[in-house]
């Protein structure tokens, strides 16, 4: 066998400043080949300008970056003939079908135009364009959109496909739909760097998440592990009569570990179970007659877990360079 | 089931042409591409076709009824003025088409792509010249059918033609670089028109300078726009303008002016655009 592929990404000390601002600080991180790496972090952590750097569109202030093994700063030529980006915001033109989308996409990858054209359709089927591929790109729904854009990205396989923020804007159902599209792709063994801001998108697709927060990793590790240190799902039932919370808790401790917490009126209750648990704690709720506000099915958020993590919640809204990636580039 | 796999059926091919040939294929590729949106979107042609014709009828029939040019007919004094406010106008629509372009992340996308950066900005200029070219086209088409009577021989008229595309380029990259730097084509169609508009009026367009009251006629003297008008004028009816040296040499001064601009915009538009990306 050939010699061990260059991880596709590897950052060591990773800076971007605007001015006094700074995006990106002394970022360390490293993506496998073959691995799904989810950069989780709110608005503002520094997200986009990573990626952007990573896809040649922003020049690091410091530090190194090679992807793919090819260094951002003297050979982008080579880094963008390995990558595909698919961007917070899909870029595709407007005023032009979804055929001729990929088509443009795929002749300025170098294909000719016969080979171009059978790509089209190779693209169009595997993501199931085909009822939109003669509609204009501004005509089509947002997941359509994502899934053109995704398709535009697989022109010709990279090493290594970058996802910034898949499925920020999208309806739950097209959620879905880029989410069994993206699933297909890492069984198919590609490289993939994500970001998002959404812990369920992170654990759904990766392997690895690496929490990120003004800029600094602040936690990494395996979906399973950052859950575990987040803490488990919960259920918690709140019962309309503060007096009567003593009452049900004694009824649901019989099945369940819990916490209580009377000055909130809430009972908490782990549920690994999920929806089972949920249905458990329902039903025990309704037999004991006691009126209850609400019974809920509790995910942990993006919050719970850097609080779990850092011991402090995340810092949103600081710095528009993720809502507006050509914001201040300068 | 697909068979795509994602190692796609047609192999990535290896990039072997010269730089020089990729250049020029990728030029060729984008221009395509903002050409081919027109049929899509007419109405991103407005400026370039109903504009001119609106201001031509507007000019010839309404307020040049009250225009009187000593020594010319109307139609050989306005022409001459609305092609000169034409090749000025192309300063908005690259500008706009820029500014969208950049904020729609397509740009981002074409620059992500293993593609020459400097066939995505040439492919701006050369889409955009072309869409003036059509505008001139159609104002000079409707200037004849209405009586403009140009006195154009081959040599006058190569000149003229020549003139028209270097004023077309030079006010095109000043338009994309203007596009770069705003980013937002509501922005720059707002600026275009607050700047653009008022000097194409100001540049002995549509009355005679001579005419105009002292701070106007100042203006007007050394608007670059009026090299521009004076030298279509010059060139297509061998009218001799005077009020400034730029106004009595004006084809050297559009040369010049557009030389400069160019000098200045170029390299400015190359390096915002490197700069923005790697």
């Amino acid at each position: 066998m050939e010699a061990s592929p260059p991880p596709a990404v590897r950052a060591r000390g990773l800076t971007k400043r605007y001015g006094d601002l700074t995006a990106v600080d002394r970022l360390d991180l490293e993506v496998a080949p073959h691995e799904v790496l989810a950069l989780l972090g709110p608005n503002g952590a520094g997200k986009t300008t990573t990626v952007r750097m990573i896809a040649t569109l922003e020049r690091p202030t410091a530090g190194t970056l090679q992807v793919c093994g090819h260094d951002v700063a003297t050979d982008a030529d080579a880094v963008r003939r390995s990558i595909a980006l698919t961007g917070q915001f899909a870029a595709l033109e407007d005023n032009l079908t979804a055929a001729e989308n990929l088509t443009l996409v795929a002749r300025l990858r170098g294909h000719p135009r016969s080979a171009a054209a059978r790509l089209v359709d190779e693209l169009v089927e595997r993501f199931q364009i085909g009822d939109f591929r003669n509609s204009l790109v501004k005509q089509v729904s947002g997941g359509q959109r994502r899934r053109v854009d995704l398709a535009a990205s697989l022109v010709t396989r990279p090493d290594l496909l970058v996802l910034d923020e898949p499925t920020t804007g999208l309806d739950p159902r097209s959620r879905q739909i880029v989410w069994s599209t993206v699933r297909e792709l890492v069984a198919d063994g590609i490289t993939l760097l994500l970001t998002t801001q959404y812990l369920e998108e992170a654990d759904v697709l990766a392997d690895r998440i690496v929490l990120i927060d003004r800029g600094c990793a602040v936690a990494s590790g395996t979906p399973a592990e950052l859950k575990g240190a987040i803490g488990e799902q919960r259920v918690d039932v709140a019962p309309t009569d503060p007096g009567s919370v003593d009452q049900l808790a004694s009824i649901l401790a019989e099945r369940f570990e819990l916490e209580v917490d009377r000055e909130r009126r809430s009972i908490s209750i782990p549920a690994p179970g999920e929806a089972s648990d949920l249905a458990v704690v329902a039903a025990l709720v309704r037999d004991s007659g006691i009126e209850v506000e609400e019974v809920a099915l509790r995910r942990p958020t993006l919050d719970d877990a850097f609080l779990a993590l850092t011991g402090h919640e995340p810092t949103t809204g600081a710095d528009e360079h993720d809502d507006e990636p050509e914001g201040a580039a300068a | 089931m697909s068979t795509y796999a994602l190692s796609p059926t047609v192999a990535a091919p290896e990039v072997q042409a010269s730089r020089f040939r990729r250049y020029q294929s990728e030029t060729r590729l984008l221009v395509g591409r903002s050409l081919r949106t027109i049929p899509h979107v007419p109405e991103r042609l407005s400026d370039v076709t109903i504009q001119p014709i609106v201001f031509t009828l507007l000019f010839l029939y309404v307020f040049g009824s009250a225009i009187h040019v000593p020594g010319m007919r109307y139609q050989d004094f306005l022409l001459p003025g609305l092609l000169g406010q034409s090749i000025a106008f192309g300063v908005i629509g690259a500008g706009v088409a820029t500014a969208g372009d950049f904020s729609s992340g397509v740009t981002d996308r074409f620059k992500s792509l293993p593609v020459t950066r400097l066939s995505v900005i040439s492919a701006q200029v050369v889409g955009q010249v072309i869409e003036q070219v059509l505008g001139i086209v159609i104002v000079a088409g409707l200037g004849l059918a209405l009586g403009w009577r140009p006195d154009l021989d081959l040599a006058s008229g190569a000149a003229l033609v020549g003139l028209v595309l270097l004023g077309l380029v030079a006010f095109t990259w000043f338009g994309v670089l203007l596009g770069m730097l705003v980013r937002s084509s509501d922005a720059v169609q707002g600026l275009g028109f607050a700047i653009v508009f008022p000097l194409s009026f100001l540049a002995g367009t549509f009355v005679p300078i001579e005419g105009m009251s002292a701070i106007p006629r100042t203006i007007a003297e050394w608007d670059p726009i009026s090299a521009f008008v004076a030298s279509v004028r010059r060139l297509a009816q061998g009218t001799r303008s005077t009020g400034s040296w730029q106004l009595e040499h004006p084809i050297v001064s559009m040369v010049g002016w557009c030389l400069l601009l160019m000098a200045v915009c170029v390299p400015l538009a190359l390096r915002r655009f490197t700069r923005m990306s790697s």
